[in-house]
């Protein structure tokens, strides 16, 4: 007989990239009452050697301008040559999203935290399970 | 009576996201933070009482020592438990934290979840007196 821990989908793991630790510490609250399991991460730098340390992500959610040496941005262009199976959704009270191209999906600052678990949601679901 | 909220300040991702997984699972509301500057943003926006605040030593500036000072001044109710790797620094958060002991670092969970429950039982019992 198979526990029954097994037979149900783990949680999607989002990582969340932002360096405002109100904003970060509220989106994460939201997504962890959602579902999700949430990772928080304060520089795209960080978030990439959680990555490359091997732990299993299945979305990253980034602010565009955060400290360190890379940007949200360069985050996502990494992610799209080296993680393609993880998407990227970007955010920014400043960039223009033309700029985002097709790193990722662009949600405006200030987001609608409903929307965006809305979009999430959606990004993830277009994932076969093999992939989460 | 919501679930006791617990602040880890740790700068290493790869160190802070298990800790806090596993906190959770025990069932504690877990925020986090990577510098005792987060963590002090975090503890004066005061939208949530925080009951215990799990510091690493070296975690920038202002220190896990600072941070320390500065919740037994302005949150007397609030504990703190630092956690480094040079002994010294131990016996300085023992004195700091007074009802808190130091923990060293690489972290073990249990012994983590050990200390907050007793920590926690300790301010119950507290203030039933």
């Amino acid at each position: 007989m198979v526990p029954q821990q097994l037979l149900q989908p783990r949680p999607a793991r989002i990582l969340v990239v932002e360096d405002e630790v109100l904003v970060r510490a509220l989106i994460a609250e939201e997504l962890r009452l959602a579902g999700f399991s949430v990772i928080e991460a304060n520089r795209a730098d960080d978030a990439l050697t959680y990555i490359r340390a091997g732990q299993q992500v299945d979305l990253v959610f980034s602010d565009i301008q955060t400290p360190g040496l890379l940007d949200g941005l360069q985050l996502a262009e990494t992610l799209r040559d080296k993680y393609p199976d993880i998407p990227v959704i970007l955010t920014s009270g400043n960039d223009d999203p033309k700029y985002v191209g097709i790193l990722g999906t662009f949600v405006p600052k200030p987001y609608d935290i409903t929307k965006t678990i809305e979009l999430m949601s959606a990004i993830l679901a277009q994932k076969s399970p093999g992939e989460r | 009576m919501s679930d006791p909220c617990i602040l880890i300040v740790e700068k290493d991702l790869l160190v802070r996201t298990p800790l806090a997984e596993y906190l959770r699972e025990c069932g504690y509301l877990v925020l986090e933070a990577s510098s005792a500057g987060d963590a002090r943003t975090l503890l004066e926006d005061g939208s949530r009482r925080i009951d215990i605040v799990l510091a690493e030593v070296k975690s920038g500036e202002p220190s896990g020592f600072a941070l320390a000072s500065w919740v037994r001044t302005h949150l007397p109710n609030t504990q703190v438990v630092l956690a480094g790797t040079v002994a010294t620094a131990a016996e300085k958060a023992g004195d700091i934290c007074q009802e808190g002991p130091a923990l060293s670092k690489p972290y073990d969970h249990r012994l983590v979840l050990d200390d907050i429950q007793r920590l926690l039982a300790a301010r119950d019992r507290n203030d039933r007196t």
